[in-house]
């Protein structure tokens, strides 16, 4: 027998022991241990091969095929032997990390906006999606924008209907808590010309009003949006077009609106708008004391009087406005049945109603 | 304002049922708060003749009846009320009615008999409040009729808000005008002929002085009277449209402004001395009120005055001693028309309202003046006997309420209303009094005298609106502008975000609780007339509403509360060039934290809030709108506590300020958990940078940590700084990572750990470069404050 039987001879031997021994290994760390010692640079099969030098020339390939063969073979056996030790590993492991998934999951809990918040930033997106700009105003307002210049002269029963909270010690000239937001169309409208500007104009002003009135149905402060616009040939159709379109966008659904002649002193016509009951869908309920409707906001087409206290002249010009109480759409979106809840501040209640 | 329906046919023939005017009423603008329909409420209660009444064989107080109603067989009906007899005519509730009461009458078994209805009185019938027994009809009353229409009860009575500006629809015949107009019904003449003056009554002496304010005054004497109460038709027509009869003289009075909106006065005349001026009053001047008010007048109150004594404030209200009452013999009619602000002027400084005021500041029609002096005379007569003299008139109603009549382009109306309005639609206003002629595009319309609301174009836009009525405008979207989008304000967003709950609280706050967070230095703005004490200046700082609201809540089981709220507040002292010069409006954000912050969980214990978690939630809150602050400690916050208090600061500027709230303002609320409070001042913000594109660090950057013995009283963020300085441009972050007090550490001192990276943009660092970096900093940390370097 030559030295290439010989060499062949072990490494069949070689093959075989070390394919027992990776079977055999019992974790992953022990199959290490065998694969070093049969494949490691200071390995059982590097020491076999030192053997080769001794061969001739034409014998190093044929035993450098055998060789490729017995480290395929090698390879697969460790392959498999790791597969298999790597899989149960893998099973231990997973059910040792096995978690109570409906344990609470470990978050900050988060806050919310308070619903009037809410009803404030949907409707005055409805209108600057719509092309409206936001407007201002101060709260504590002189009584020529509250009421003078909305042509509500100071001898004028509605000014005695609008329960004005006055303020002490301002000498200048009275002033009081603003009691709607339509003094914020004067102003919007007195900055837009003193910038240079020539209508059109739109503009929605949300804030907090105040009246002297506190029982089950009347907060003292509580919320206004006023919608107006000033172009050429405005008409009532535009503003009644308005109306539908933010009803139905605020409340999600296309409903019918009315108007009711009404009066405003600051608008001619005016009318009172009503929309079909949200809450019947218009057949009849307990909260549109089965009318099928509700009133939700006051509007009108704009005074000639508004427009000339600012400078606009009504011959070219015309708008409309509207002004709504931001508590009342709340309430019959959320079916939110007393006023006080909002202002009572209960983070039970916050949490429920607001987002 | 009431309005029975039979009032109302009185002037107008209507024939649609109770609902559809009520639908007309609404489309002219009348709104129509509740309709009562006193006889349909008592409907199928028939008049019942009482044929034989016997006891009831097992209840003493019950009897048993047989009442004829008309039918076949007599009822039989169980009766608990003893009023009746044999031949007696009463109510009787047939089986199905329902009664005003909501009772509905069904077949009933009472102690073993059957009842077949209910016999009822006046209470049950919704005719009273009290009532001895069953109502007994006469004797007359047609069996079987509805009772409802025996008593003639009214079939509607409209609960109507009548507008401000209508005036002329505060009586029967304004209502009747629009009514009949709009329908075509013709509206019914009801002008009488003047009663002729009787010679032997003298004429009063009227002398008006304040000839603008009360354009018209009109007077007589009515001498003779018997005063008595008024006759049961007038009483019945006071009560249906809600008024309460007085005497025979005012009710008759009322009856007529009620029907015509001209509100009269009459004087005792024996009780007038001398002349009767129109007058204004001097400072000071006495005067006794109807409703038992005694008033000393301002100057310059419009009045009328006998010789001696102020006799009546114009149009408001009469004197309580010049009244006429049952032992009046001769009267002095008033009739008048006073300038609608000069009785709104007076009316509010007196804080007085009459149902006279509530016309005359409206505005009356010049024209029912003398009309209502002769309707007033002639029924005064007719019912209280008396001769009648002849009227003192000073002035005229040709003077008042003049107006030129209005001409426009007809378009215009069509283009503020987006319709075409019909031709025939003027026939409408016509009949409404207005005069109206078109030609050629242009329109004229006279104004007649009882529409003092109308007066340019657009009046009359909104005339052809309601006759029309708003359904008829199409619904149409005008063209949109492209604006600049709005910004969003964040403000409440990131505070919710980080955990908080939005309240929104009452501008207004007591003086009490002012003084909390502010000092008393005239800044104040304060109420003239606040809703309560608690609701009676406008706030300056925006914890207390806060502090209100967390005490609700921690009386409610909460176990912590984090709060924030946006809004203003409010002080005296403007700013230059500002919209109001005498006052400022801050826009802030205010925080409250108290009590639990984290709850006891499955991974971790209950943590109380302390001044970090109210820091920061302040820093996450800035960082959102990419600014950072600086805070200064600050021990004189006022109502804040010394030691857990500072100011924030962006640049120079002063933004803000958060602290624990003072134990005594905690008491106050009876809060005993740890209370933070924090605010920022939304108006002193710079705006947030955009940020700009910067390369991603290509290179990786080095961590290293380093742990220095400080003293206690060494600042963090001057220990921050300085490692900054030392650290050099390769120095992109610093932060304390571990801080211990305790064993191994000297009393006084204080472990710091410091963690910075370094990172080079352009090439990885070397181990030379960080332990050169590190090297300066421990230099620094010992030169600056004396800190070793910890094992």
């Amino acid at each position: 027998m030559g030295e290439i039987d010989a060499l062949k001879k072990q490494l069949n031997g070689l093959q075989q022991e070390a394919v027992a021994a990776f079977a055999k290994a019992e974790n992953l760390n022990e199959l290490q241990q065998e694969r070093v010692r049969y494949l490691g640079k200071k390995g059982e099969l590097t020491e076999l091969l030192k053997g080769v030098g001794k061969l001739s020339p034409e014998e190093r390939p044929v035993i450098g095929q055998s060789v490729n063969i017995v480290k395929q073979a090698l390879a697969n056996a460790l392959d498999a032997a790791e597969a298999t030790l790597g899989e149960a590993e893998n099973a231990q492991r997973i059910e040792a990390e096995r978690v109570d998934v409906t344990l609470a999951g470990r978050s900050q809990q988060r806050g919310c906006k308070h619903p009037l918040q809410n009803g404030l930033d949907e409707l005055t997106a409805i209108f600057t999606q719509m092309g409206f700009d936001i407007a201002q105003g101060p709260e504590i307002e002189d009584e020529f924008h509250n009421f003078d210049a909305l042509n509500i002269p100071p001898e004028h029963p509605a000014r005695a209907m609008h329960d004005t909270f006055f303020l002490k010690e301002f000498t200048d000239q009275p002033m009081v808590l603003r009691t709607h937001t339509s003094p914020v169309q004067i102003r919007a409208m007195q900055r837009f010309l003193e910038a240079g500007n020539e209508p059109p104009l739109a503009v929605v002003a949300p804030g907090r009003v105040y009246r002297c009135d506190y029982d089950m149905t009347h907060s003292p402060m509580f919320h206004q949006i006023e919608v107006f616009k000033v172009d050429r040939d405005l008409s009532l159709a535009h503003l009644k077009g308005v109306l539908k379109h933010f009803l139905s966008a605020y409340f999600g659904k296309q409903l019918p609106i009315r108007l009711r002649p009404s009066y405003f002193p600051f608008t001619e016509p005016s009318a009172e708008v009503d929309i079909g009951c949200v809450l019947c869908d218009g057949k009849g309920c307990r909260v549109c004391k089965q009318t099928g409707w509700l009133e939700v906001l006051g509007s009108g087409m704009i005074h000639p009087n508004v427009l000339k206290s600012v400078g606009i002249d009504s011959d070219i010009y015309s708008g409309f406005a509207f002004g709504l109480g931001v508590e009342r759409m709340v309430m019959l979106k959320q079916g939110i049945p007393d006023l006080r809840l909002f202002f009572e501040n209960d983070v039970r209640f916050l949490r429920r109603m607001g987002s | 304002m009431k309005l029975p329906l039979s009032w109302l046919k009185h002037h107008v023939a209507l024939t649609d049922d109770v609902a559809t005017i009520a639908t007309h009423l609404v489309r002219l603008g009348h709104e129509v708060e509740g309709v009562e329909e006193p006889r349909a409420a008592v409907k199928g209660v028939r008049v019942g003749h009482i044929v034989e009444k016997i006891p009831h064989p097992d209840a003493d107080k019950l009897s048993l009846l047989k009442v004829d109603i008309g039918e076949a067989e007599p009822l039989a009906i169980v009766c608990g009320a003893s009023n009746m007899n044999e031949g007696d005519r009463v109510p009787v509730a047939t089986i199905g009615t329902v009664l005003p009461n909501g009772l509905t009458i069904r077949q009933g078994n009472i102690r073993g008999e059957t009842s077949f209805g209910m016999c009822c009185s006046e209470v049950e019938l919704g005719l009273a409040d009290e009532s001895a027994g069953l109502l007994i009809l006469p004797g007359d009353a047609p069996i079987g009729v509805e009772v409802g229409e025996f008593l003639q009860l009214e079939e509607a009575v409209f609960d109507l808000s009548i507008t401000p500006n209508r005036g002329d629809c505060m009586s029967v015949r304004g209502l009747a005008r629009d009514l009949a107009a709009d329908s075509g019904l013709a509206l019914a003449d009801v002008s009488i002929d003047p009663v002729p003056a009787d010679a032997s009554v003298s004429v009063p002496h009227i002398v008006v002085e304040s000839g603008d304010d009360c354009p018209l005054y009109l007077g007589r004497r009515i001498e003779g009277v018997r005063v008595s109460d008024s006759p049961a038709w007038v009483q019945a027509r006071l009560i249906a449209a809600g008024q309460r009869p007085v005497n025979g003289v005012v009710d008759v009075l009322n009856m007529i402004m009620l029907d015509l909106g001209q509100p009269m006065h009459a004087f005792d005349a024996d009780r007038l001395s001398g002349r009767v001026s129109i007058r204004t009053s001097g400072e000071g001047e006495p005067f006794e009120a109807l409703d038992g008010r005694k008033l000393a007048l301002p100057a310059d109150d419009l009045v009328v005055a006998d010789e001696s004594s102020v006799v009546a404030l114009a149009g408001i209200m009469g004197s309580g001693p010049s009244g006429v009452t049952e032992a009046t013999v001769n009267i002095m009619l008033e009739s008048a028309f006073f300038r609608p602000a000069r009785v709104s002027e007076t009316r509010r400084h007196h804080a007085m309202v009459s149902e006279a005021s509530m016309r005359f500041e409206r505005g009356v029609d010049p024209a029912m003046v003398a009309e209502a002096m002769e309707q007033a005379t002639t029924l005064i007569l007719e019912l209280f006997g008396g001769r009648a003299g002849a009227v003192s008139v000073n002035g005229s109603a040709d003077a008042i309420n003049t107006k030129e009549p209005l001409s426009f382009d007809f378009d215009r109306i069509e283009k503020r209303l987006g319709i075409k309005v019909p031709e025939a639609t003027d026939a409408v206003l016509s009949r409404m009094g207005f005069g109206v002629s078109r030609s050629q595009g242009r329109m004229t319309v006279s104004i007649p005298s009882h529409r003092h609301d109308v007066s340019i174009p657009e009046d009359i836009s909104e005339e052809y609106a309601r006759i029309i009525g708003f359904d008829a405008v199409p619904e149409v979207l005008p063209t949109l502008a492209v604006t600049k989008p709005a910004r969003a304000d964040r403000s409440i967003a990131d505070a919710v975000g980080s955990g908080f709950v939005q309240a929104i609280s009452y501008a207004f706050i007591s003086a009490h609780e002012q003084r909390m967070f502010t000092p008393d230095d005239g800044s104040d703005i304060v109420l003239a007339n606040p809703i309560s004490e608690a609701m009676a200046v406008m706030r300056r700082s925006g914890w207390p509403g806060l502090l209100g609201i967390a005490r609700h809540n921690m009386n409610r089981q909460q176990p912590g509360a984090m709060l924030v709220e946006q809004g203003r507040t409010y002080e005296k002292g403007g700013q230059q060039g500002h919209e109001n010069s005498s006052h400022r409006e801050t826009n802030i954000i205010a925080w409250l934290m108290c009590g639990e912050v984290q709850m006891d969980t499955w991974h971790g214990k209950s943590r109380n809030a302390d001044f970090f978690d109210m820091k920061g939630a302040l820093e996450s809150w800035l960082a959102f709108r990419g600014l950072s602050a600086r805070f200064m400690a600050n021990d004189d916050l006022q109502g804040l506590q010394a030691g857990q208090s500072a100011e924030l600061l962006i640049g120079k500027a002063v933004v803000g300020s958060v602290g624990k709230v003072d134990a005594a303002i905690a008491d106050h609320y009876d809060i005993d958990l740890p209370l933070f409070v924090a605010g920022i001042n939304l108006d002193a913000l710079p705006a947030g940078k955009i940020p700009r594109f910067q390369p991603l660090p290509e290179f990786p950057g080095v961590e290293r940590d380093l742990v220095f013995l400080f003293d206690k009283s060494d600042r963090v963020d001057a220990i921050l700084q300085a490692v900054q300085r030392a650290g050099g441009n390769l120095l992109t972050d610093a932060h304390i990572f571990d801080r211990y007090v305790g064993q191994g550490v000297p009393e006084g001192k204080v472990s710091l750990g410091i963690r910075f990276t370094l990172q080079d943009a352009k090439r990885t660092l070397t181990q030379e470069d960080s332990d050169g970096i590190s090297a300066s900093i421990v230099a620094a940390m010992e030169k600056q404050f004396s800190a070793p370097l910890r094992g």
